[in-house]
């Protein structure tokens, strides 16, 4: 069916519009960081006129920015890395074998989705005080892996769900072993299932505030979410230029990460949720 | 040895053995970061912190006597209350409309604009409560723009009693609309292009059509979506705290922002599980309401 020229225009401008409002206050973090504070305030919305690469110059040099990145880093790979290793066979177990408490084990996972992260937070700090990590990056780690492995888990057994189960039958006829058709058949299938994982701790990790600023007390140990949430409230006139160039550093990382592995990270989750 | 599902399903125990190997590592961990701390994190409800004595010490249930009496809490609840709902809400109806968009057979460019809805949810929390933040300030863009349109009484966003919530709340709806949006897009996807069709032939309008069939078809989806974004924008706890710390004078307190202050501020843990502890019940009730409609 065609559809009237009129309404088809008016469909574009409609998505337009919408697309304008998800964009534009990313355009303003671009704009404020190439501004000094005086031609921030004086035309708040305007193109910068004369670009200056003095914010991101103080950003760099000044403060612990640096060291932050680095953990961040760190953190965001490590939690990475970790929700892979343990959620894949969980994830292939729910989707593979029939145990008692399967349901159970599912509903759990949704139930953690609920737990306030107040009583998690207060719960695992006595934890990670026995272990003497806290305001260290391991004791961040384990926080962040903990955050990601239930939905990890959910969609990863959407991701082996669709994998047909013949692939494997076929394999074990042909003499392999469960282990060995897992490995060099079903793991090989499941990458983008993987790379979505990776995708979800990543993001996950990476922009977490709430346990970062709890357990993360030094200026050596923040990471950049705390950074940023520090430096804005340093007191005194809000550096608009500075902070502006601080979150746009932060975010390009991710930024870049995620539109390579979103592609994984929607199918995955699309995928989870219809069946 | 050959192994079918329905082999399987006669030997449930066999099936276990095999099973354990796999779960046992995830088992463990969530245990060990998920079910023990969350128990040792409601524990800390029957404890006050005496300053006096620099000590916990058991105090039954006082924490939540307290909790009963204090105005700060009943108001944060509500607050809380209202930013879910009306979240969550106008999440839903803008994602929506937006995802029929995306979803049309006349869109051009479908794929890069699909891409591009992505983007708010890239964004670390604090980038996009201190975007929103400068966007809100008196001489920032938005009361820029205003008094451009004529505007005389520019509001103060951040600071007005009426209005500090609802900034938050612009900022929450902004940042979750990309997600909310790509799984109604599947849903949509999801749909045999034929019914559409029909029902456009039929003479159905498109608030018809959306009503009667689009949304009853995906209804599935639709109660996922809405139980896991309720439960993340109640628990959500950045966009507060950097946008207005629950202030002025509490008017935009929410209950995650509530506990942290009483846990980490004034020391008083116990006050900030009690807190907590409804959190969890409110939260727990939707997931059980989920459920149920699930299994029906």
């Amino acid at each position: 069916m065609r559809m009237h020229p009129f309404k088809q225009v008016l469909l574009h401008v409609a998505v337009l519009v919408m697309i304008a409002f998800l964009v534009f206050p990313l355009l303003l973090l671009v704009f404020n960081s190439l501004k000094t504070q005086t031609q921030i305030f004086e035309s708040p919305m305007g193109i910068p006129h004369g670009v200056t690469w003095d914010n991101f110059r103080t950003v760099i040099t000044g403060g612990t920015f640096l060291i932050n990145l680095r953990n961040s880093a760190i953190v965001a790979f490590s939690t990475v890395i970790l929700a892979i290793i343990v959620t894949a066979p969980a994830g292939y177990a729910l989707s593979r074998f029939k145990f008692r408490g399967r349901t159970a084990f599912s509903m759990w996972l949704l139930a953690t989705q609920a737990f306030p992260g107040i009583i998690m937070v207060l719960g695992l700090f006595t934890v990670l005080k026995v272990y003497g990590l806290i305001n260290t990056l391991p004791g961040l780690v384990i926080m962040h892996t903990s955050f990601a492995l239930p939905f990890s888990i959910w969609l990863l057994k959407g991701y082996f769900d669709k994998i047909p189960i013949d692939l494997e039958e076929a394999a074990r006829i042909d003499g392999c072993t469960r282990l060995r058709a897992l490995v060099s058949i079903i793991l090989p299938l499941s990458v983008p299932g993987l790379l979505a994982v990776a995708t979800f701790s990543l993001l996950l990790s990476w922009n977490e505030f709430f346990f970062a600023l709890v357990i993360m007390r030094t200026n050596e140990t923040w990471t950049l979410p705390v950074y940023l949430a520090r430096f804005l409230g340093s007191g005194g006139v809000v550096q608009w230029g500075p902070l502006s160039a601080a979150a746009l550093l932060v975010t390009i990382p991710v930024f870049v990460l995620f539109l390579l592995g979103q592609r994984y990270l929607v199918s995955g989750l699309t995928g989870g949720a219809i069946k | 040895m050959k192994t079918s599902r329905s082999a399987n399903a006669r030997r449930p125990f066999l099936e276990e053995k095999r099973a354990l190997p796999f779960v046992a590592p995830a088992l463990a961990v969530l245990c060990f970061v998920s079910l023990y701390p969350l128990a040792q994190g409601i524990s800390r409800v029957f404890y006050s912190f005496r300053a006096l004595t620099g000590k916990n010490v058991y105090s039954g249930l006082q924490n939540f006597v307290l909790l009963f009496r204090d105005p700060v809490f009943i108001r944060a609840l509500l607050n809380s209350l209202v930013w879910t709902v009306t979240s969550v809400a106008a999440m839903f109806f803008v994602s929506y409309i937006l995802a029929t968009m995306l979803n049309s057979r006349h869109l051009r460019f479908r794929r890069a604009f699909r891409t591009v809805t992505l983007i708010p949810w890239a964004l670390p929390g604090v980038v996009v409560s201190l975007i929103w933040r400068y966007i809100f300030l008196s001489g920032g863009p938005l009361n820029t723009a205003l008094s451009g349109l004529g505007v005389i009484h520019l509001p103060a966003w951040l600071i007005d009693t009426h209005l500090a919530l609802w900034t938050c709340i612009i900022a929450n709806i902004w940042m979750g609309i990309p997600f909310v949006t790509i799984m109604i897009l599947a849903g949509l996807q999801s749909l045999e292009g034929d019914i559409l069709e029909a029902a456009a032939i039929d003479g159905a309008s498109y608030l018809q059509t959306q009503l009667r069939i689009v949304v009853p078809s995906i209804k599935k989806v639709i109660l996922i979506i809405l139980t896991l974004e309720s439960i993340w924008t109640f628990n959500s706890f950045d966009i507060v705290y950097v946008l207005t710390r629950g202030g002025p004078a509490n008017a935009s307190m929410t209950l995650p922002l509530y506990a942290y202050t009483w846990a980490y501020g004034s020391q008083q843990a116990g006050y900030g599980a009690a807190i907590g502890i409804i959190i969890l019940l409110i939260l727990l009730s939707v997931v059980v309401l989920y459920i149920r409609e699930v299994l029906q």
